[in-house]
């Protein structure tokens, strides 16, 4: 096993579900605490949570808001990747949050044969 | 690493630093222990309120995990008080 854990977490719910696109911001947050490198990639309606403006939009009950969540993800170095297509079809290339990076199907999957745990949301 | 200290033992202790994540949900205690173990000495003590029941459980996990010294819980009124020493 590599010396440096990292988790990737993919995201394919939006806003529209608020407990699955808290869900792995809950993991991701609970990750960097514990000094594991978190990679978020972001799919489908899962890249609107990255969206400037959207994770404060999203809270679900007995949940910690989505937007402090993200917050701590990137201050605590996590990385934020979005689907290029994703992004594109929905018009949102331009309004991503700061540290949002986009990226192509290659780079996810670089990052997941290379990781020591992934999830999918 | 744990190393579970009695009720009365832990009451006696002065914490060199306190973190108040009362109404804080999870992982929210937990990122601002790892917020504050960052800002204290190997050696010293951290104590972390919380109205989350699980987070006694999380951090008791969590030192585990990166290697912090687990002293224990205590109730509080309406909350918990947990214990960590910075162990690295």
């Amino acid at each position: 096993m590599p010396d440096q854990e990292k988790l990737v977490i993919m995201v394919t719910h939006g806003p529209e579900e608020p407990e699955l696109a808290t869900i792995p911001f809950v993991m991701a947050g609970a990750a960097v605490a514990s000094d594991v490198d978190v990679v978020m990639g972001f799919q489908g309606d899962g890249c609107r949570l990255v969206q400037k403006g959207v994770a404060e939009t999203v809270t679900a009950p007995e949940f910690a808001p989505l937007a402090g969540l993200l917050d701590a993800v990137r201050e605590f170095g996590g990385t934020l990747l979005v689907c290029a297509p994703c992004v594109k079809s929905r018009g949102i290339e331009e309004e991503l949050v700061d540290g949002a990076e986009i990226c192509a199907a290659a780079r996810f999957v670089a990052e997941i044969t290379s990781a020591t745990s992934t999830l999918v949301y | 690493m744990t190393t579970m200290l009695s009720e009365a033992d832990l009451a006696a202790l002065t914490a060199d630093t306190v973190v108040d994540a009362r109404g804080a949900a999870c992982p929210g205690p937990l990122l601002e222990a790892k917020k504050a173990m960052g800002t204290i000495a190997v050696g010293n003590l951290l104590e972390l309120w919380s109205t989350d029941a699980q987070t006694k459980v999380d951090v008791q996990a969590w030192a585990g995990k990166v290697g912090h010294e687990f002293l224990g819980h205590v109730s509080a009124d309406g909350y918990e008080r947990v214990f960590v020493r910075r162990a690295k």
